[in-house]
């Protein structure tokens, strides 16, 4: 590969800012990862369903691994977000501080809006 | 919780007691460059797909931590060469001979799905 090739192979390829319209959610949103159990090669793990967190960050939209694990092309291209979680709530016996947070990538069909009161973490303002 | 989870992967660990890790650099033996090589040229060329890769080695099942990394990784080359049809298993199996054959290799030697090899 001549110089400077695999830097413009990069470039071509989706950012991880690829603004990704039609998305169903946004910076702030407070989402619940599905508690959901279906066989095959998932991209989200065990520990994270069924827990809530608040979207930190678009990261673009990609085909879906989960689709092109078997062989498929993964379209339509799935929205990944950024989640960020609070340790003490992903842990229910966390020793660490309470402001300590995981952050993790996580498909679109993964989440579901979440419902109730609490106010969302505090989040960097970005522009997506 | 006493029941195995679900539909759980072997390779999805998040949770469970890790215990101490071996920081020791253990090298690459030359099959496993070799094997390195062979599945990077076929993910670039988009024959196969990392992800088909990772599904395939998911499914070894209890087998995925009996085998090393690079054993695990072949492994789920070999699923996926059978089946896309690049190769079919006595094709496999007659080469392999051939191989073995043509290096003297000796029966207990490194390879591929041998937990016991000699190191």
């Amino acid at each position: 590969m001549r110089p400077g090739k695999r830097a413009q192979a990069r470039r071509e390829r989706p950012s991880t800012y690829t603004p990704a319209p039609g998305r169903r959610f946004n910076v702030g949103d407070r989402v619940v990862i599905k508690h959901a159990f279906p066989p095959g090669h998932r991209r989200t793990p065990y520990y994270i369903r069924g827990k809530e967190g608040v979207i930190e960050r678009i990261c673009g939209a990609f085909p879906n691994p989960e689709e092109v694990a078997y062989g498929f092309d993964g379209e339509p291209a799935k929205v990944l977000y950024r989640v960020r979680f609070k340790q003490n709530h992903v842990w229910p016996d966390y020793k660490g501080p309470a402001r300590d947070i995981i952050e993790m990538e996580i498909f679109e069909h993964w989440l579901v809006p979440a419902s109730g009161r609490a106010k969302p973490a505090r989040l960097p303002q970005r522009n997506d | 919780m006493s029941d195995k989870p679900v539909n759980k992967g072997p390779h999805d660990l998040g949770g469970t007691a890790a215990g101490p890790i071996d920081t020791t650099d253990h090298g690459m033996k030359f099959w496993e460059k070799q094997a390195n090589a062979l599945r990077n040229t076929l993910t670039h060329k988009k024959i196969l797909r990392v992800d088909e890769l990772r599904r395939a080695a998911e499914d070894l099942g209890d087998q995925y931590y009996k085998l090393a990394y690079f054993e695990r990784t072949t492994m789920a080359l070999r699923t996926l060469l059978l089946e896309k049809g690049f190769i079919t298993e006595a094709e496999l199996k007659a080469r392999m001979a051939e191989v073995r054959a043509r290096f003297d290799v000796p029966a207990a030697a490194a390879s591929p799905g041998r937990k016991d090899a000699g190191r």
